[in-house]
């Protein structure tokens, strides 16, 4: 829309046209998608030691181990609720700077309460499971997956998504949701014993959004 | 409004508002509602215009009451914001939905 065009007839479709152009550009310039992506790719890496030296390790002299994922539930509730905040501010300042506001606070609530979700699942099966030992159908598995920090920041990147109406990032999320949930690990790990086991996956989930956030920085640097 | 726009078989365009149904305010009006708060040099960038020709829109705007007008700082320098007014947003989809109807009318065969 142009000073010139103001001056170039009301023709409806011209308007409406001219108003979807407007607003597809001011979404652009709302997205910071490549930091929100950085932020969870470096807090995933960093909950790598966490969750290899916080493990608690009980093994039977037959050689069979029973596992708590303790560094999991120390370190992600907080690193997630401090990635939320960090990436809430970072959209603001950045669209502020481009002479915008920002609709990210929805994705940073759905994130905390997510975050809170999976405290709160992961300390009732830490004190249930102890004494009620159950094998669970796969399909339950790839729920638990869902709940657990990886998945529910993909969960959340789905409601970034759809506030951004981004449909790179929703068509990124879903590739993401499915290395995650599936689980696209290349059966590394299986039989590295319950220390190293986890190690793989995270690794992977974090490359995956590191990769994302190069891919939406590069995006984003082409588009200027 | 106009008050032909609550006739139910009026021609779309009787109900056309001069205020929105214009370019450049059209533009502010989308900017913002999907912005919610846009700075002034913003609005000066995307819609290319004066200074002098954007504060003439947003007079007309803020008038009429569909946007509202914060003068404030950043830092040393002054900085203009934007936001649209619950009346500004339901005029815009007025308008987007008038346009609509109109582009409707014009394309139904033997109308």
């Amino acid at each position: 829309m142009t000073t010139e065009s103001v001056s170039a007839g009301d023709d409806p479709r011209r308007l409406l046209s001219d108003v979807h152009a407007l607003a597809r550009r001011v979404r652009v310039d709302q997205r910071v998608t490549w930091v929100a992506l950085l932020v969870l790719a470096a807090v995933t890496f960093v909950g790598i030691p966490f969750d290899w030296f916080g493990m608690k390790l009980d093994c039977a002299p037959d050689g069979s181990c029973a596992f708590a994922r303790r560094g999991v539930l120390y370190y992600w509730p907080v690193a997630l609720l401090v990635a939320y905040a960090a990436i809430a501010f970072c959209y603001r300042r950045a669209a502020r700077a481009r002479g915008v506001d920002t609709r990210v606070l929805p994705y940073a609530v759905t994130g905390a309460a997510l975050t809170a979700l999976f405290t709160a699942a992961w300390i009732a099966a830490a004190l249930y499971f102890p004494t009620h030992p159950t094998r669970f159908p796969e399909w339950a598995l790839v729920f638990d997956r869902l709940i657990t920090p990886w998945g529910t920041i993909g969960v959340a990147l789905l409601v970034l998504a759809r506030l951004e109406r981004n449909l790179a990032l929703l068509g990124f999320t879903l590739v993401y949701l499915a290395v995650v949930l599936v689980p696209v690990d290349f059966g590394w790990g299986e039989d590295w014993g319950p220390r190293t086991m986890f190690l793989p996956q995270q690794v992977i989930n974090g490359v995956v959004l590191l990769l994302g956030a190069v891919g939406f920085a590069i995006a984003r640097r082409r588009q200027r | 409004m106009t008050a032909e726009a609550g006739i139910p078989d009026a021609h779309p365009v009787t109900g056309l508002d001069d205020v929105v149904h214009q370019r450049v305010r059209l533009g502010i009006l989308t900017i913002t509602h999907e912005a919610r708060r846009v700075e002034f040099g913003y609005l000066k960038a995307q819609l290319e215009l004066t200074a002098g020709n954007l504060s003439q829109h947003l007079g007309v705007l803020e008038t009429a009451g569909l946007v509202e007008v914060e003068k404030g700082y950043a830092g040393r320098r002054g900085r203009t914001w934007i936001t649209l007014t619950a009346a500004g947003s339901a005029a815009l989809a007025a308008e987007i939905g008038r346009l609509k109807l109109l582009i409707a009318r014009v394309e139904t065969p033997g109308d």
